[in-house]
């Protein structure tokens, strides 16, 4: 068992939360850890360190609520080399995003110039509210990079998104080439990484390597 | 008519003074009904020595005309309307009142400017915080601006001193932004000063405080660091110092303090984000306050704000063994995060720095906590990631009001 206010269980926290980013997130979707309730650390021989958690999330967009979930964060031993294995069970129903997700699409879709930005949010934590989606991919986008590159000594947020350029694409999908400062909590580094996001309001969010 | 007049126009003669304050002057307001009562008007307009002030000239019946009349003239103009049947009303009273209320209006207003010029809840520059920083020492006899030392690129390093008297009272350490791109520290130190000297006198808590103790608060802990957020990287932690055999600039100044010092959680590389520096107080940045705290030698407590993640922390970090102290502090923490949880419901996490963020050496509060100042704490203020360092600017006050209280609940335990 381990007090959810020490770093170890706050750090698979993170990592849990980044998965469900990408998996779950969207332009009209922000999750967000409300509260860590339990954690539990499991040590397998020749396998590594596999967290138990409890937590509770909330959407940006949509506050007064709360949804319970339940996550297991497995580091594999010298795990310098492959990235944590992530599940995560939601409890309930996050709140429906087919609207806003349809209007971003078509919105985008409709751009004679292809959407170009930086700076998400800017030195004063300003987001003008159009990017606020864009913002929101971003995230959805980072959590990928940060599922993929943990390790039990690193905690990596999203400090802020550099540059994003949409790429119109001749398929369906919604291109956008980000360039992403995520902050390291533990070297306190703060690093570039550009990733490429493809998102569809059905088919959801797909890093491209 | 013409005679009486001339007769009461003689008495007004003798009654004129030429006075430079208006107590006694009234205004009156004469409603003239036909061509014969504007030129009675125009008549006593003409006569100089009188000193009436005709706010509205008399011109045409249809008019009304407003005149001032000085004091000992009052009665006899009053008089003479009355008896030519010329209808008035009292437009004022008592002028010097009037204008004695308005200054007063005035000065309030201008007080309120002054005092709301500068805005807390925007994020600002080194040079608007620095003359923020003579603002409140010059409004307030307590405030003493003073320099404890200089920046590797020679900026002055400021500290507000809170004193209402005594000497070398037992002292309150506070400082901010060791860290440039915490951004939320610096700007919620100024509004806490704003509001520890505004609050002197009114609020009984400061107030006791400070006819205890002193306080020194050191808003901008690193003005190079903090100035390189504003015209190059806002993402910026370090010093600026320039590091010998390097092409990497700057120390981590929370890294650099002697306490620990080399030790696990800090880095020997010099481009890295958490490089403790060649040796510890090599930062003149550190070294500063370290002198200035040694020289005073009466320090009681020892608080630094840092962004982000809602912590709040007490010694150990280079090491992860309990402080002598820790059941004290511990206690002390919860009670302060409590205070900070009562204002908006921001959760605060306590603990050691070591089981909470992680094992770092060379930290501010482990140096002041082995120097003999029990009461160490840092804090982590909002949020916990969604905006990090880049804390939208309404959410200063709210970040600052909160913390405050958490400071002010150990800055209570400390003077009792």
């Amino acid at each position: 068992e381990l007090p959810p206010s020490h770093f170890p269980a706050a750090r698979a926290a993170a990592v849990a939360l980044g998965y469900l980013r990408y998996l779950r997130g969207g332009p009209g979707r922000g999750l967000q850890l409300r509260e860590l309730r339990r954690a539990r650390r499991q040590d397998i021989d020749d396998v590594g360190h596999k967290y138990y958690l409890e937590l509770e999330l909330e959407d940006v967009l949509d506050k007064d609520r709360t949804v319970s979930c339940t996550a297991e964060v497995l580091y594999h031993l010298g795990s310098k080399s492959s990235a944590p294995d992530v599940q995560v069970t939601v409890q309930g129903e996050l709140r429906s995003t087919e609207e806003a997700d349809q209007e971003f699409y078509n919105r985008i879709r409709s751009l004679e110039e292809e959407l170009v930005a930086e700076n998400i949010p800017d030195s004063h934590g300003n987001v003008p509210p159009e990017l606020e989606p864009i913002h929101l991919l971003a995230w959805a986008a980072s959590g990928y990079v940060i599922w993929q590159n943990s390790t039990e000594n690193t905690k990596f947020h999203l400090a802020q998104v550099k540059h994003v350029k949409q790429v119109k694409r001749s398929d369906e999908d919604l291109q956008f080439d980000y360039v992403v400062l995520l902050h390291e909590m533990v070297s306190q580094e703060v690093l570039p990484w550009e990733v490429r996001l493809l998102w569809h309001p059905r088919r959801g969010a797909r890093v491209s390597r | 008519a013409n005679m009486k007049l001339l007769l009461i126009f003689g008495a007004l003669i003798g009654a004129s003074l030429c006075l430079e304050t208006f107590v006694g002057h009234q205004v009156l307001r004469i409603k003239t009904k036909n061509e014969e009562e504007v030129k009675q008007l125009q008549l006593l307009e003409s006569l100089e020595h009188l000193e009436l002030d005709f706010w509205i000239n008399p011109s045409a019946p249809a008019l009304p005309v407003d005149v001032r009349i000085p004091a000992a003239s009052v009665q006899s103009v009053k008089a003479f309307l009355e008896s030519q049947g010329i209808e008035y009303s009292i437009l004022i009273e008592d002028l010097q009142d009037v204008l004695d209320k308005e200054k007063q209006e005035m000065a309030e207003s201008a007080q309120r400017q002054r005092s709301s010029s500068f805005d807390f809840g925007a994020y600002h520059t080194l040079e608007d915080i620095n003359e923020e920083l003579d603002h409140l020492a010059s409004e307030y006899s307590f405030v003493e601006k003073i320099q404890i030392g200089q920046s590797y690129e020679k900026r002055p390093l400021y500290v507000l001193k809170f004193s209402t008297g005594g000497s070398n009272r037992p002292a309150i350490w506070l400082d901010a932004g060791i860290h440039s791109r915490e951004w939320v520290t610096q700007a919620s130190a100024l509004w806490i000063a704003n509001k520890i000297a505004s609050d002197y006198g009114t609020d009984a808590s400061i107030t006791s405080l400070l006819d205890k103790m002193d306080l020194f608060l050191l808003p901008v802990a690193n003005p190079d660091g903090f100035v390189y957020t504003h015209t190059s990287n806002r993402m910026w932690r370090k010093t600026r110092s320039k590091i010998p055999g390097s092409i990497c600039v700057g120390v981590d100044p929370n890294r650099n303090w002697d306490a620990g010092f080399g030790g696990p959680g800090a880095s020997n590389k010099p481009c890295s984000d958490s490089y403790h520096g060649p040796s510890a107080n090599s930062e003149v940045e550190v070294k500063s306050v370290v002198d200035f705290i040694k020289n005073h030698g009466n320090f009681k407590a020892f608080l630094t704000l840092h962004s982000y993640s809602q912590l709040l922390m007490y010694p150990y970090g280079y090491k992860c063994t309990r402080p002598d102290d820790y059941a004290e502090l511990e206690s002390l923490g919860r009670a302060a995060a409590s205070s900070i949880r009562s204002l908006y419901g921001t959760s605060f996490q306590v603990g050691t720095i070591c089981k909470t963020i992680y094992q770092a050496s060379g930290g501010s509060i482990d140096w002041s906590y082995d120097n003999g100042i029990k009461y160490s704490f840092a804090f982590e203020l909002r949020d916990t990631g969604r905006y990090g360092f880049l804390l939208p600017a309404n959410q200063i006050i709210p970040a600052a009001k909160e913390t405050w209280l958490g400071l002010k609940r150990i800055m209570e335990h400390v003077r009792d």
